[in-house]
């Protein structure tokens, strides 16, 4: 019964990391129905650039006062997430803008070359090993608190939470409250009416990439501070997993991606604990065909079939 | 075979064995000049160029190892020349890029896990040809000593039956997810393609008790280190693995000869049509009666066979595989060659998949020993492949959808299909800026491009099956 419990606080947190980047691939689909591939690189360079930024910039380290640690990650994450924003936008400007108008999967072939180039420039700048940083948030059970000692709840677990949760409320207040997300939606609908309605298409796309690169930048920070490692080819199993959690929970739906992401991070977790780890990512990939084709909306989808 | 009759005075019987062969490739070779000069006087230009090239292809390998390679031992500055392992993995590849095409370029359907059928010829040949299953001792055909262990097939066994297996595990990979379209199904056919190799990975300590099945701790496929020893192809005693040098050169070769005809004959075939018709209208295609599931099914069985068949060659060749050698890369590493080439056109994927294996194993490697002999310092290129190929993947999408050397019919549908309209359409990758822009160079050709749809490829051949009118 512990182990179960703990399986499911570690799934938990695991599918809060999914949820920030498939938020970035459900975005993206809903706006352009690309599958931006490149988008679990951009969260693999958010996480290495928070790692030189928590190294070599701040020198964050666990003996750095608690209200200087607080005020400098999240300067870490302002920083990485602007970055990732910013490689986001300039991916779409160079990439698939160009191919707005071309047959869909020309996109999706230079999504895949942009993969690569991201994944490479990562081996150039940081090498083929493993990076990681050494344990910064201090070593305790919160639950010790509520006097419960046979489950934990890790310092990191709870900073997992105390990222995505507020990022998620965020978007949703920017899509559902705010003119833009009006304009976002307006376009995910139907590109050309929102044109003519006076929605600029284009300011719309690249806003939606800078939101997604944003949100991929901040799973980076949560990566590098939760797991304490990364490596240049993180980004492609880690992107797959994102990609499998937003079609869980049907491709272009918010609420959808979160719920699968937190599915998905479950279905890891006790593949992880009761089957063996490296069947994890065949069982990954078996969910993602059997929903694919049994039932390709998602759990919570929306009118995609004719468009799968 | 049949005694000769009245009817037919001119057909000699056919003797049995071997003299009855060799008899009959003499009666070939001698109606050979005749056919030939029969194909001259209609294709001229073309059957010059196949003549030269097919001459240089057969005497490429030899002028390589007793020229080039020579210069290079005795060089103090040596060139780019590839060695004979990069020359026979220049024809897996082709066989690879020629199967991949019929997938992605005839039917319009993006595989991106179409390395796992690579895999599963190369386990096919490695499970049927080395000492792996050293419980049982079951040698077939085969120059090994009976009663060594494990299974021994021979390699004019395994070509069939990798194509087999690659071809069952196409259509059962196909069955349900064809009726997906464009990405989805690009995204599960990725998924297939990295489930394989984690299971051949990952079935090295297989404990199973399941109904008449009783496996303790049963090493199925190698896990981590793979299949070694796996027997090399074997013809009259002599030895095409990876020690014969150009001897396996010309095996690959051979398989790619049969590769190329076969696909040729398919792309001009009624399958082929249908194939080409779906790839530019699905729902056009099926209302003029072509069956979508069984079209899109054979496309899918037969490109994945020919990924089979170089799955074989691959660890005959190289008496070793392991799942490292099925990466998500090498799927791409086939995608970016018939792009590069020209999606669609078998002579352009051919010219893709020789450029991008000589660039990735024999010019990159050059250039990185080129530059560490300069400085330790500088980065070696052949470990930033992917950095090269992902930027020629932007690059071309952008500038060259569709090759360097595209396809006739490709190139006319490039430049009449309205951009975005081709839905789930790998092939019609054209985008509008480039249409107008050559449109004004082709309008005479637009004329030709008109007459050069299906029906007009139907009386092509119909005038090829007509004896000459035109006389020299």
């Amino acid at each position: 019964m512990d182990q179960i419990a703990q399986t499911i606080i570690i799934g938990i947190a695991n599918g809060m990391i999914f949820a920030l980047v498939a938020l970035g691939y459900t975005l993206v689909y809903g706006i352009i129905e690309l599958i931006n591939f490149a988008h679990g690189e951009v969260f693999m360079l958010g996480s290495f650039i928070a790692l030189v930024l928590i190294t070599t910039v701040f020198k964050i380290t666990a003996g750095t006062p608690l209200a200087l640690m607080v005020v400098q990650v999240l300067i870490v994450i302002a920083i990485t997430m602007l970055a990732t924003a910013t490689l986001n936008v300039s991916i779409e400007r160079v990439a698939y803008r160009p191919l707005r108008n071309a047959p869909k999967l020309a996109p999706l072939i230079s999504a895949i070359g942009m993969s690569f180039v991201l994944q490479n420039v990562a081996l150039l700048i940081f090498g083929p090993a493993n990076d990681g940083v050494d344990r910064i948030l201090p070593n305790i059970n919160v639950l010790s608190v509520f006097g419960i000692t046979n489950v934990t709840i890790s310092a990191e677990q709870v900073f997992v939470a105390l990222v995505t949760i507020p990022l998620l409320l965020a978007l949703s207040w920017f899509v559902t409250k705010t003119r833009q997300g009006k304009a976002m939606r307006a376009t995910a609908q139907d590109p050309d009416t929102a044109g003519l309605m006076g929605v600029d298409v284009n300011r719309t796309i690249a806003i939606t990439f800078l939101i997604g690169g944003a949100l991929a930048g901040a799973a980076g920070v949560v990566q590098i501070l939760y797991n304490n490692t990364t490596v240049w080819n993180l980004g492609f199993r880690f992107g797959l997993n994102s990609f499998t959690s937003a079609v869980l929970g049907g491709i272009g739906n918010l609420q959808g991606a979160v719920l699968g992401a937190m599915v998905l991070g479950l279905i890891n977790a006790f593949s992880d604990r009761y089957l063996a780890a490296n069947w994890t990512n065949a069982i990954v990939f078996a969910v993602l065909i059997a929903i694919l084709v049994f039932k390709p909306t998602g759990l919570l989808g929306q009118q995609l079939a004719d468009r799968a | 075979m049949t005694a000769p009759t009245a009817s037919t005075p001119q057909t000699k019987p056919i003797k049995p064995g071997v003299i009855g062969w060799l008899g009959s490739l003499a009666d070939a070779a001698m109606a050979a000049p005749g056919a030939y000069r029969q194909a001259l006087r209609r294709h001229r230009r073309r059957t010059i160029i196949l003549t030269v090239l097919l001459i240089l292809a057969v005497i490429y390998p030899v002028i390589n190892r007793e020229f080039f390679q020579a210069y290079n031992r005795s060089s103090s500055f040596p060139l780019p020349f590839p060695e004979d392992a990069v020359v026979t993995f220049m024809m897996i590849f082709c066989i690879m890029a020629i199967g991949l095409n019929i997938v992605a370029g005839f039917a319009g359907l993006l595989d991106l896990g179409y390395v796992a059928f690579y895999a599963l010829g190369a386990y096919t040949a490695a499970f049927l040809a080395s000492p792996h299953f050293g419980s049982v001792s079951l040698v077939l055909f085969s120059n090994v000593p009976p009663g060594f262990p494990g299974i021994h097939l021979p390699f004019w066994m395994l070509v069939p039956l990798g194509f087999a297996v690659a071809a069952t595990f196409g259509v059962l990979l196909g069955a349900p997810t064809l009726r997906l379209r464009g990405d989805y199904l690009a995204i599960v056919t990725l998924g297939f393609g990295e489930i394989v190799p984690v299971v051949f990975k990952n079935l090295s300590a297989v404990n199973l008790d399941f109904g008449p099945i009783h496996l303790v701790n049963a090493n199925l496929t190698g896990g981590n280190l793979g299949i070694n020893p796996i027997d090399p192809p074997r013809f009259f005693g002599i030895s095409f693995g990876s020690s014969s040098g150009i001897a396996a050169v010309y095996l690959g070769m051979i398989l790619l000869v049969g590769a190329i005809v076969i696909a040729r004959n398919l792309e001009r075939s009624r399958m082929g049509r249908a194939w080409m018709a779906i790839r530019e209208d699905e729902i056009a295609a099926e209302m003029m009666g072509v069956n979508l599931v069984r079209t899109k099914l054979l496309a899918f069985g037969l490109g994945a066979s020919f990924a089979g068949v170089a799955g074989v060659m691959q660890s005959s060749y190289q008496g070793v595989t392991t799942s490292d050698f099925f990466m998500f890369s090498t799927s791409i590493l086939i995608l970016i060659m018939i792009i590069l080439g020209g999606i669609g056109n078998i002579w352009g994927v051919i010219v893709g998949a020789l450029t991008l294996t000589f660039l990735d194993k024999t010019f990159l490697p050059y250039l990185g020993q080129r530059f560490q002999a300069i400085s330790p310092d500088l980065p070696n290129p052949s470990q930033f492949n992917f950095l090269i190929f992902g930027i020629l993947l932007v690059v071309m999408m952008r500038f060259r959808p569709e090759g360097f050397i595209p396809s006739r019919q490709r190139a006319a549908e490039l430049r009449h299909a309205p951009a975005g309209q081709a839905i789930g359409s790998a092939a019609v990758m054209g985008d509008a800026a480039l249409a107008s822009e050559e449109l004004a160079d082709t309008l005479a050709a637009e004329q030709v491009v008109e007459v050069e749809t299906e029906a007009a490829v139907a009386a092509d051949e119909a005038a090829e099956a007509e004896p000459p009118k035109d006389t020299p």
